[in-house]
Order: C-alpha cells, then structure tokens, then sequence
C-alpha cells in the first residue's frame, strides 16, 4: 500500500511537469493551429543553457537565461518560419516543426556528447518526507510551481485581454483580425509561452532523480504528446488532466514493472500510449476536447 | 445617369460630405486567374450610406475583403486600383492595421466567437478602441442599442438567436469605435420582423456619424436604409445612382426587388408520387428547454408545405426530428401510415423522405454529377468489387442511373453544370445542386431547409422553377423552411408558423399572411 501511495504521488508530480509542456502544446495549437513537434527540442535547449550557465553566473540568473534563451527560440520558430506561410496546410506546418526539432535537437546533442550536464539546482539530490512518503524535494518543488504556473495561465486567459484576443482568435481568426486583434502577436505570445513553459519543464526533467541535462531529456518530452492527444488538443483543462494521467500511468507501470512482467519489459514507456489509444477509442476527441460539431 | 455609368458617377459625394472611403477602378483576382472585379470605382461620403446590390458572384463580398484586407486568406489579390481612406492607402495593410485605422467588417454569417460570452465578444471588438474612455463609451452605446446584449452579457454568444447573434457581430464592431462599419448581408437567414430592426439600428448608427457600406442580398432593406446605391455584375458596377433612382429602375425591381408572384404554377401536374405526412403532437426538448410543444401538421401528397416563425422557433428542429437528426419527446411522424419517430436518418432516407441542408453540405472537390450520384446510393445494387472491378453489370447500372441524373438535373436547369466541380459553381447553383441531389435520391417527399436564403430574386425564382418542376414532373411534395415571404407567398399551397416552439397559425399563405398573430411575431409592421 505505502508503495502504491509513494508511486502515485510521484506520478501525479512528474504528471504536473508533463502539464506544463503539454499546456504549451495545447498554448500554439489554440492560437495558430500548429502542431509544434520542436517543443521538446526547445525544452532541451532550455535546461542546457541553465546547465551550461549555473556554474558562471549562479543558479537563478541561469534558470532565467534559460527560460529567456528557450522562450526566443520558440518565438523565432514561429516568426522566421511558420509566419511567412501561416496559411499553408497544417500538416506542411507540423512537418516544418518536426524538422526544426531534428537540427536543434542534433546539435544541441553534438554539444552535450556524452556528457551529463548537472542542472545544479540548490534543491539537489534533497528528499523530503510527506506523511510517511519520501519524494525527491525538486518533484515537490515541480509540482508548486506547475501548479501555480497552470493557474496563472488560467487565470490570465479568463480575464486579460490579452486572453481575450486570444480566445477569439483562436475560434476565428480572420474575424478577429477584423475586430482590429493582431494575429501575429497573438500567435507571438502563445509560442514564447510554449517555449518558457517548456524550459521549465525541462529544469525540472533534468533535476534530481533524473540524472541530468542529456540528449535523451528532449525525447522524453515526447511523453506529453499522447497527455495532449487524450486531453482533447485544443483544451487547456484537457492537457493539465492528460499530463497527470500520464505521469501516473508511467510512474505506476514502471514501479510495478516486475508485477506486470508478463507485458514485457519498459511497459511505463509504451503505457502512455495505450491509455491514450483507450481513451480514444471511448472519447474521439479526447477528454476535453472541442467536438467537431455539424449543424444540420 | 443610369445605364452605362462612368467611374465618377459611381455614388459620387455628393453635398452631405467629401469621400472618405474612395475605390477606384480597383481589379481583384483569386488564385492569379479568375477575375473577381474588374475595375471598381465607387466613393461613400462621410457619414453616408451605400448599399451594394447584386447577385451572388457579382463581387460583392470580394469588394468588402478587398477594403478589409482580407483576400489574401482565400487565395485573392488585388490586380489593379486604388482603396482610399481619406488620403491614406489601405492597400496592403493587414485586416488588422485597417480595423484600427477605422474601417470595420462585420463579416457575412455574423461569425460571433460563439464559446465567449457576450461581454466577451464586445470585449474583443473593443480590444482595437484608442483609450479605455472610448472603449466605455462605446460599450453603453451598444447597450443602449441592443439592450438584449445587455442582459445576456454572461450567456455563451453561441446560445444566441440568429437575430440576437447579428446584432453582436454589429455591436462587436462598434466597439472598435469605426468610421466606416462594413456590414456584408445581415438580414441573411433572418426574419421579416428581425430584418426590419436590423435596417432600423443601421440608419440610427449612421444618424452618430458612423459612415455604412451595406451589401446586401434584400434589395427592398437596403434601399430603403441607404443614401445611394450601386449594383454590381460580373465584377463590375453596372448601375449606380441615389436609393430612389436605383428603387424607380425597372431593370433593379425586375432583378433585385421582385414584383409578385413568380414561379407561375405550373399547368402539369403528375400524379402524386408522394404519401401523406402528418406530424401530430411532436415535442423536443434540449435539456429544459422545449424547442418544440406540441407541433401538428399535415403535408398533403404532392403539395407544397411551408414552415415559418422567427429565427428560433424550431423551424430546423422540427426538419431535424422528421429526417431522423434529433429524437422527439412525445407525439409521432407518420409518413404514409410508417412511424418515422425513433428512426435511424439512413432508415428515413429509405422510406423516400429526402433533404436539404441550410448549409450548403456537397462534397467541394468532386463534380455536380458525382455528388448527384452520390444520392442514388441506396437505388444501387453493384457493391464495391463489381463496381471497382467495372463488370458489365455494374457498368449497365451506372448508365442507367446516369441518364436518371442527367434528367433530375435537367429538370432543376442544372444540365449544362454537371461536370463541372462544385467548387467552381456560385452560391445559387449550389444551393440547386442540394436540391437536385435531394430528388435523385427518388423521395416522395423532400425536406428543404431554408433553399433561398442570401439569394437574389433572380436567383430564387430559378430554384421556385426547380421546385415547382419537381412537383409538376415528378410529383413529389415538399415541406420548406423559408424566410424569404414572397418566395414562401409564390410556392406554398398550405403554411404552419411556429412561434416559441408552438404552431401559431397553420392555413393558406393568404390566411397566413392575414392573420394577426403570424404579423406581430414574424411578419413585422408593413409586410
């Protein structure tokens, strides 16, 4: 039973980290109707700027960097690229993201080789005990601030006007661009968003337990495609609820891997995808996801 | 002045105020080849109204795009011209850059953000306003206008009535504080009454100082609302002149007004093939809302049945329940003595009662003789193998069922199109090839949902020809949901209005028209 509470706990911490890439995911596709398969590169490269830069300027200063450097890159992504043919087809544009997402990821893996990059958190390797359960402090830290983040974001979608001109142009654009709302800053915000949620997540994926900033970080990224999928696509609730269903199914599967044996081994990494399969199968667009309505 | 008319007469400033919107001979193309507009001149002094008359396809929409800069994202450029406000070019600025220079579209269709509220879709218009005073002010300027915006403000702007939702798209634009208000067809799909308001609020808007393009499909509205008028075809202005002098023209109240009855009954009439329908006590509920209480009516073999009421009424509902869409709650469908009520629609369709949509629902990319066979589906024995693997049998049948389209489509005035894809076809032919599709499919009794909304009169006399040719030909009955009263006047033998979801009058269009009731909730003051 106490292993049960342990892993579950731990999956709902490491689900708030995949909340937050799959929110930015779900952030781009509102406002542009782009899959952005670069967000896990983008994610890489923000942890490795902080790895890279905590030993020079200190921790925070380099959290910041970090954050900044991937925030731009995502910003540059949708302004050098998709802008110029925002109305090509949408697979054209997913496919242009994915190959951004093999040069930056190649040579953000050419520069880290083989190497571990320490993220030098001041948390370290610290464990805390909550009610009889220990878990690593930066999971608990993760899970705060991916909370506090998600309710932000929430927040300032309901009520800014920035939210405002988001939303519409998310339903409508051309109308919204008729109502006087720039489409390319709306789109400009959701990507730099996207990308400094995404180098957030990525501090927090490179942290204790894990071992570090490698090359394998931005395909773990990956695991919040099907936290998007099951969520519904183009909802912000849907990819919160699809990250922590994920979290928890990877972290129970793998933690009763020799339970569940007779499935193989390493089902925590193809469980996410079976339970996003599932999922569909009930629900065809997700959990929260908008129904593709026909009036007749 | 009329007839053959220079670029300087069209809707010239007059006294009232120089131009401040000025288009000169302006050419716009899609997809580098087909010619749109061809040398468009036209000026709308300040603080005036011009109405833009026209059939579907002469331009009109492309000419509020071209000023909105909103071609580009269905593949249009402008070829050739000039767009002026005051002195400053418009060409080539963003949808967005134009809206804050103060020209604002309300787009054809309403397009209300439907998943916001309605305080959030005033929101949204107001984001481009200068300064929060100006923001302020506008909001209690459309409140004073539209009270009903007011006192839905927290409702989902989706949950609106047609009418209700025109008159957030207006307001929603007035919240960008606009100099010029664009406004592309909003009485389409609307009721007499809400159509008559609608004018109304568009001449008070004006009467603040707010300079109106109007383009519009009811002629009679939007002479009556604007200053000056011109009409376009083929792309280019035809006739241009003051909203009297265009009103007086013979040409423009033969094509664009109407004069009475048109679709002249027909001498011949086949023997009925249809059955009778008879609907009695059938009531829908959403949820707690009653969109339908106890709704009856006959349709009688081979007539034709008219369903109308304000947006709202449940007129699409109840085409919805009859063709197997939604379930009712209580009471039955009888079609020739078959209980239509619980049936599958694939299950309706066999039983002869074919429809169609108030949304033009054809497959774009394929041909109008693809998308006619398409309907002939459940006439058709071969199953795929035979007919993939093209075996004699198979090949005879699509013969056989070709010259039956052929003559469908000959009937509805369709024939020279049928190879062509629809996607090429003007809205009007669409809207035939619907009804064209909804007869090969063999039905005795065909369900037409709103068949000539944003048609011009020209336009909606050759599908009252349709109909009456597949009545006369064929023998089958219809039931239509229509707006457009000299349409539903010309056509109907028998008329059922709803109300609220209640039947209020049901008789002869001529009783109909009479009565009081059917006047206050619908018809409106003068109709």
């Amino acid at each position: 039973m106490n292993q049960f509470v342990t892993l579950l706990v731990g999956g709902v911490l490491l689900g708030a980290i995949y909340a937050l890439v799959a929110l930015g995911f779900v952030t781009i596709f509102r406002a542009t109707g782009v899959f952005n398969f670069a967000q896990g590169s983008v994610l890489l490269l923000g942890a490795y700027v902080i790895g890279r830069l905590h030993d020079s300027i200190g921790f925070w200063p380099a959290a910041g960097a970090g954050i900044i450097v991937a925030a731009l890159a995502s910003l540059l992504i949708d302004a050098l690229l998709i802008r110029r043919i925002r109305r090509a087809d949408l697979g054209t544009l997913a496919i242009l993201t994915l190959g951004v997402d093999i040069l930056l990821l190649t040579e953000l893996t050419r520069r880290i080789g083989t190497d571990v990059v320490s993220i030098g958190a001041p948390w370290g390797s610290d464990v805390v005990e909550l009610a009889g359960i220990r878990v690593p402090a930066s999971r608990v830290i993760a899970g705060g601030v991916a909370l506090v983040l998600v309710a932000a974001l929430a927040v300032a979608v309901k009520v800014t006007d920035w939210g405002v001109a988001m939303r519409s142009a998310a339903e409508d654009g051309e109308t919204a661009s008729l109502m006087g709302i720039r489409l390319n800053r709306v789109a400009a915000g959701a990507w730099a968003l996207a990308g400094a949620f995404a180098a957030v997540a990525g501090l927090f994926l490179t942290s204790f337990p894990a071992a570090g900033v490698t090359a394998g970080v931005g395909i773990v990224a990956l695991a919040a495609i099907p936290a998007v999928v099951l969520g519904g696509f183009d909802s912000p609730e849907g990819s919160v609820v699809g990250g922590l269903v994920i979290g928890v199914v990877s972290v129970l599967c793998a933690g009763y891997q020799d339970e569940l044996s007779f499935l193989g081994r390493g089902i925590g990494t193809v469980a996410p995808f079976v339970v996003m399969l599932l999922v569909l199968l009930v629900r065809p667009s997700g959990l929260f996801g908008t129904r593709e309505v026909t009036r007749v | 002045m009329l007839g053959e008319p220079s670029a300087e007469a069209a809707g010239r400033a007059d006294r009232t105020g120089r131009a401040l919107l000025g288009v000169h001979e302006l050419s716009v193309a899609y997809a580098g080849a087909v010619q749109a507009l061809r040398g468009v001149s036209l000026e709308v002094p300040e603080r005036g109204i011009l109405a833009v008359l026209g059939a579907n396809g002469a331009g009109k929409t492309t000419l509020l795009r071209a000023v909105s800069g909103t071609l580009a994202g269905q593949g249009g450029a402008v070829t050739g011209g000039t767009i002026e406000l005051e002195d400053r070019s418009l060409l080539g600025l963003d949808p967005a850059r134009i809206a804050r220079a103060g020209v604002v579209q309300v787009p054809e269709g309403r397009r209300v953000f439907s998943n916001l509220t309605v305080a959030e879709n005033l929101r949204a218009g107001g984001l481009a306003a200068r300064d929060k005073g100006a923001r302020e002010r506008a909001r209690s300027w459309v409140h004073e206008l539209f009270p009903i915006l007011a006192e839905r403000a927290t409702q989902r702007a989706g949950l609106l009535s047609g009418g209700e939702q025109q008159m957030l798209a207006i307001g929603r634009a007035l919240m960008a504080g606009p100099r010029v208000l664009l406004l592309d067809e909003p009485s389409l799909g609307l009721a007499p009454r809400v159509v008559e308001q609608i004018g109304e609020v568009v001449r008070e808007i004006n009467r603040q100082g707010v300079t109106v393009v109007l383009v519009e499909q009811n002629a009679a509205m939007a002479l009556a609302v604007a200053d000056r008028a011109v009409v376009l075809e083929v792309g280019r202005v035809s006739l241009a002149g003051s909203s009297r002098e265009l009103a007086d023209n013979p040409e423009v109240r033969d094509r664009y007004l109407g004069g009475g009855s048109e679709a002249a009954p027909r001498s011949r009439r086949a023997p009925a093939r249809g059955e009778e329908l008879v609907v009695d006590g059938v009531s829908v509920r959403f949820g707690g809302v009653a969109a339908l209480s106890d709704v009856s009516f006959t349709v009688a073999p081979g007539s034709t049945h008219a369903l109308i009421g304000p947006n709202g009424a449940g007129k699409s509902t109840c085409l919805n329940v009859l063709s197997g869409v939604y379930g009712a709650s209580a009471g039955s469908v009888r079609y020739g003595g078959r209980e239509l009520r619980g049936l599958r629609p694939h299950r309706v369709a066999a039983l002869g009662v074919s429809r169609t949509f108030q949304n033009i629902s054809l497959s774009p990319t394929a041909t109008v003789l693809d998308n006619l066979l398409l309907a002939r589906h459940r006439l058709m024995r071969a199953g795929f193998v035979s007919d993939g693997l093209r075996l004699p049998g198979a090949r005879r049948e699509r013969a056989r069922h070709e010259d039956r389209v052929r003559e469908i489509a000959a009937l509805i005035g369709l024939e020279p199109a049928l190879d062509r894809g629809v996607r090429t076809l003007s809205y009007g032919s669409r809207k035939r090839v619907e009804l064209a599709r909804a007869l090969c499919a063999e039905p005795g009794l065909v369900l037409l949902d709103e068949p000539v909304a944003g048609m011009t009169r020209e336009e909606s006399a050759a599908m009252a020809d349709g109909i009456a040719a597949a009545r006369g030909e064929l023998g089958i009955s219809a039931l239509v949901v229509e707006h457009d009263m000299a349409f539903v006047m010309g056509i109907a033998d028998r008329v059922t209005v709803l109300d609220f979801g209640r039947r209020i009058a049901d008789g002869t269009p001529a009783d109909v028209q009479r009565d009081p009731e059917v006047r206050r909730a619908y018809l409106g003051g003068e109709a």
